[in-house]
């Protein structure tokens, strides 16, 4: 099947935050306390109730006050960090190329959490008993009220007033991205820039920017975490083959020394 | 009947079963993270639960021991970081004794030999580390920084598989051994009953049987006065 995308055009995003609001109503998530922190920026994180929000950045051009919108959410990167570390493949790749999970399966662990470069996924957790479930943006394809098996675009995509938001076949979505990119640098945006076309393999979720990712508080050059790396990569399988071979190595000296006592015994034996 | 000296008294023997209940649930629970195919195990967060609820009773158990037996904590503690010649001696003599069963190439020991003095040693360092890391994990998953978080689960890792590797060997050469069996003597009697034969004593703990019976003969002494 062909990757589908969404590609966010930052440009043209007007900071609505329609599209929090219909990720909330299409996936029944409970409203969260808002506060006053000098920006109209809210809530002031995701959380396991909140999949997407837009951020705002303030800034100074020419004098001038200047906003910056950008969006938060799962990248649905094919290179996932978290679907690497999840140990019980609660969190999968599906055939769209999205990182879908299965809450059922999700055992809490928060490896996920800590491995996104991203950091998108996040959990609610009982600091008691430590049972907690990871939850994050599904681009509408959670079981029960999957949009796209059904046909539709992700709910904030339908809902995007400036149409700032698009959902289409990857392949498709990466040359319009490139276009836009190309006519933002004639028009004197010399720093515009598609992300997500490289970034982690690529990311199912394409940003069209005027300026640096850094100033959209992306990362530069997102990578999984070298830790995550070396741990699954280096560290398990070594803890693999140490544990085998302690085992094996148990079992043949069982068989050599019991060999060796018998013949110890039989030895003693014809002395007496 | 038999002579007997004691080994473990039972206070000792206790913490070190209920250690081993907890560990070996720790152990599975954690296994079942560390294994892809056993990862369906852990689906839905139930190992977890057990694994913590396995963690207090490894935390508790020597939080209560020691208030109660400072000075043979004391003495253990000492014990696992005295190291000599004799430990030298034991480890050149381990090969031949655990592989040819020969009994007569070790040096004398004492109350522990190297290699449970190593294991003892394990235990302490790596249950410090199992404690704090996590600990780590469980207080502060929410406020840590991520980076931090990954590197505590790479120790916690790391301290698993040292563990949890010799945990095999641990019970390997104390109770499954061509030269452990019958059971009726060395180790297993050592923390089954907390007693072994003088003759078991005298052949395998040289240097603490010597040690303990001129004590027993000088209190004779005395108390014969």
């Amino acid at each position: 099947m062909t990757e589908k995308s969404i590609l966010f055009d930052s440009t043209k995003c007007i900071a609505c935050r329609a599209c929090q609001v219909a990720c909330k109503q299409w996936n029944e998530l409970p409203g969260e306390e808002t506060n006053n922190r000098g920006s109209y920026e809210n809530p002031s994180d995701l959380s396991s109730n909140t999949w997407l929000k837009i951020r705002i950045i303030e800034t100074e051009k020419q004098g001038m006050p200047n906003w910056t919108f950008s969006r938060q959410a799962c990248m649905h990167c094919t290179d996932a960090a978290c679907v690497k570390v999840c140990p019980t493949k609660a969190l999968y790749h599906n055939e769209l190329g999205m990182v879908s999970y299965d809450k059922d399966l999700c055992s809490g662990c928060g490896y996920c959490v800590d491995a996104c470069p991203f950091h998108v996924p996040r959990s609610n957790r009982n600091l008691i008993t430590g049972m907690a479930k990871m939850d994050k943006c599904t681009m509408c394809t959670s079981p029960g009220v999957d949009r796209i098996a059904a046909g539709y675009e992700p709910a904030c995509v339908k809902t995007c007033p400036p149409y700032a938001l698009k959902f289409g076949d990857r392949d498709q979505l990466v040359p319009e991205g490139t276009k836009r990119v190309q006519a933002l640098k004639s028009q004197g945006y010399t720093n515009a820039y598609l992300y997500g076309e490289k970034e982690l393999d690529g990311l199912h979720v394409l940003y069209v920017l005027d300026n640096s990712p850094s100033v959209y508080g992306l990362p530069v050059n997102p990578q999984v975490p070298v830790i995550t790396t070396a741990w699954k990569g280096v560290i398990q399988p070594l803890g693999w083959v140490l544990g085998g071979l302690t085992i094996v190595g148990l079992g043949l000296n069982y068989m050599v020394a019991r060999q060796a006592k018998i013949a110890r015994e039989l030895h003693a034996e014809k002395e007496n | 009947m038999e002579q007997e000296v004691e080994r473990y008294r039972k206070p000792t023997r206790i913490l070190h079963w209920v250690n081993v209940g907890a560990f070996t649930v720790l152990f599975l629970t954690g296994l079942v993270l560390f294994i892809p195919p056993l990862g369906f195990l852990a689906q839905g967060g139930w190992t977890r639960l057990l694994h913590r609820i396995a963690a207090v009773i490894f935390i508790v158990a020597p939080l209560i021991y020691i208030p109660l037996n400072w000075k043979a904590t004391l003495s253990g503690i000492k014990d696992a970081f005295t190291w000599g010649a004799e430990d030298i001696g034991w480890l050149v003599a381990a090969p031949r004794y655990y592989f040819l069963c020969d009994e007569e190439c070790m040096p004398p020991q004492e109350h522990m030999n190297t290699g449970q003095k190593m294991w003892w040693l394990m235990v302490i360092v790596f249950g410090m580390v199992f404690v704090i890391t996590g600990l780590i994990m469980w207080v502060f998953k929410e406020i840590a920084p991520t980076a931090l978080l990954q590197w505590v689960v790479l120790i916690h890792d790391i301290a698993f598989i040292a563990t949890g590797s010799m945990f095999f060997v641990h019970i390997y050469l104390s109770v499954v051994h061509p030269l452990m069996r019958p059971l009726r003597t060395g180790a297993w009697s050592s923390m089954a009953r907390g007693k072994v034969s003088v003759e078991y004593a005298r052949s395998h703990h040289a240097k603490w049987y010597n040690r303990i019976a001129r004590v027993d003969k000088v209190e004779e002494e005395v108390r014969s006065r």
